[in-house]
């Protein structure tokens, strides 16, 4: 990758060149094994004639999933080569959910929800929520590959949180093959399996210290190969419930993403010389550069113990100085400096923590939700 | 027979001008980050050492997706709104989204060619693996695998043949041949584009042609493809023209390819769709010693500028007396005797050597007209293959008569 300045420089590591973008390689492999495995749950039909009539949805669906995943993995890689700006971080996974979207519509077409319970007295038992539903599918694949993308800046944490969440999604899964609704669970396990052993070899190079990046193209293809799973599966909101670390390490990041509390270019946690262990990473402004609304947010923050403000002056211009909002950083804030390796350990294990706590709200607090 | 579905190509007509516009002006617009990306060449044939983007296959691919995409449902359309269709025809839309996945597929990899410098060896397997989707689909949806003997072979072969495994071992051969002869016949302004826009629009006239036959749908099939491809190659081909401001890069040689093959495939008409690749099977022919180094090969094989006149000349290929085979030999006599060879031998020092014009079809062209300016040998090159066509339709529509019954 030398001549299109395919590497980065990990801040916190003594080796000057490592190869970025390693997700092109698993995801190739992972297209490689799906494209190859395509007729094998159709054998049944073209051998003996243990199928009525061809079961053409069913194949649609797997066509069409591999052809979203498939544009994603292109156009991630794309990003990674070009370097293209944000507002593309959000354009690109939309325009590859749009095969998703065109297969859902010829082959279900279903977009009436079930309400859940404390919200049925005002909207009734079902409720039909037309292009919203197409809304929310394209905007599921949005989330999944950024909230993936934020949640990163140490070694290994990008592969391991994918694969720790597609480990889930694969317990998941088998746990509901014995209910009503085996052929989704099986489709999402053709995916699911080949995307576990392909990123756990990605993982195994990823993991600290790094001799490989996986890059954005591994963030896309692994939000990707989420959202259609949950999507034609159909089980999207218990694969959001795996996703709760992330969406809290969104939730945290909101103040900087919309920049009104000031965002660098960078917020991994600081490599400090002297321990070797990794810190807190700050975001420094001056005083005036902070909105009304940018001043109520630190405020409340720094209340609620999940923000470090340090306030100080130099020269004529007061500054202000505040961790950088992620959930690594809050991690660091309780525990004090850690080092590296053991970083990534912790936050795996909130990732499995929070798998836990997962599956006992989607098999026990959803009473209060559905009627199961 | 279903009737001629006016509606859905119209609106294939509209996005794919559309899709011309939007690539006029993305291509201007991303040239920046391919440049910062390293993604650029120099003109070898320019005196000036202007860095030009290269890769631009890449956003005529991206925009020719994205018309597809949006397109997906639109053929469909009828099954939803009127109940104009008695059950939805699963196989049409099975096979759409299967030849999109081999094209995006074929793009992807291409562009991974093109940023990582991949082996020769990977532009053969390349397009093999993305055509894998395309197989699985035909299998699945079709399966057939008999062929209708030509005539001269049919005392020996029978009327029909079942090629079983050797079919699809040429439907992935297909695709590994178009883009890697769409990619040899390269090198001068403008080339890759223009060939690709008039093979595709060949393939465009044939269809509308068929249209009025028995296999209107495979026609139909084909239409959808064609259509938006010549316009987002036209969009190319504006800026590749001499001079050229952007360079196409393998990235557009693997999707012209993969999807000349894929159409070709699909809608049952490959045989006819080789027959507008004729210059191409020629240049193909003409290259083989040098592919398979009976012939040394350099590693560029484009004309050379002639810096006093400012005209494209033969480039030459110069290698000694004894690094040469006796099948080199052979080879060298036999094509010098036909008039299709320059050789030069001569001495220096101890050694023999010999030089001889690279053997590609442009090369030959100079060879019999002498040197040309750029963009009239690019002009003349493109006539040679509207010629091309013109005697492929002779063939199909005529000479078939010789092989088959129609």
């Amino acid at each position: 990758m030398r001549e299109t300045r395919q590497y980065g420089c990990a801040s916190d590591q003594k080796i000057p060149q490592m190869p970025e973008s390693q997700g092109v390689i698993s995801g190739t492999v992972f297209l490689i094994i799906l494209f190859l495995f395509i007729p094998v749950p159709f054998l049944g039909c073209f051998m003996g004639e243990q199928c009525r009539s061809f079961p053409h949805n069913e194949f649609v669906q797997l066509i069409g999933a591999l052809l979203a995943i498939c544009c994603m993995i292109f156009l991630g890689f794309a990003d990674d080569v070009l370097n293209l700006r944000w507002r593309h971080k959000l354009l690109l996974p939309t325009m590859a959910s749009l095969p998703l979207l065109m297969v859902y519509f010829t082959n279900f077409g279903n977009t009436v929800i079930v309400v859940p319970k404390p919200f049925r007295a005002l909207l009734g038992m079902h409720l039909d929520l037309g292009i919203l539903y197409y809304a929310y599918m394209g905007m599921l694949a949005v989330f999944c590959t950024n909230a993936i993308n934020i949640l990163a800046g140490i070694n290994g944490i990008e592969s391991g949180q994918a694969l720790f969440i597609s480990g889930s999604i694969i317990i998941f899964n088998v746990l509901e093959l014995n209910g009503d609704y085996r052929d989704d669970h099986v489709f999402s396990l053709y995916f699911m399996i080949p995307f576990f052993f392909t990123t756990l070899a990605l993982f195994y190079h990823n993991w600290y210290p790094s001799s490989v990046f996986v890059g954005d193209t591994f963030c896309y293809f692994a939000g990707m190969t989420f959202a259609v799973v949950g999507i034609l599966g159909h089980f999207s909101k218990t694969m959001l419930l795996f996703f709760i670390p992330q969406v809290v390490n969104f939730i945290y990041s909101l103040p900087q993403l919309f920049h009104i509390v000031p965002c660098p270019r960078h917020r991994l946690p600081r490599l400090q010389a002297d321990t070797g262990k990794l810190g807190m990473s700050y975001s420094k402004f001056k005083q005036k550069d902070l909105g009304k609304l940018g001043q109520l947010v630190l405020k409340v923050a720094e209340a609620l113990w999940l923000l470090e403000v340090r306030r100080g002056q130099e020269g004529d211009d007061e500054f202000i100085e505040c961790n950088n909002m992620t959930l690594i950083n809050l991690v660091l804030k309780i525990l004090g400096p850690i080092q590296e390796r053991n970083l990534t350990a912790i936050m795996l294990l909130i990732q499995v923590l929070g798998s836990a706590i997962a599956f006992g709200i989607r098999y026990h607090l959803v009473r209060l939700f559905y009627d199961v």
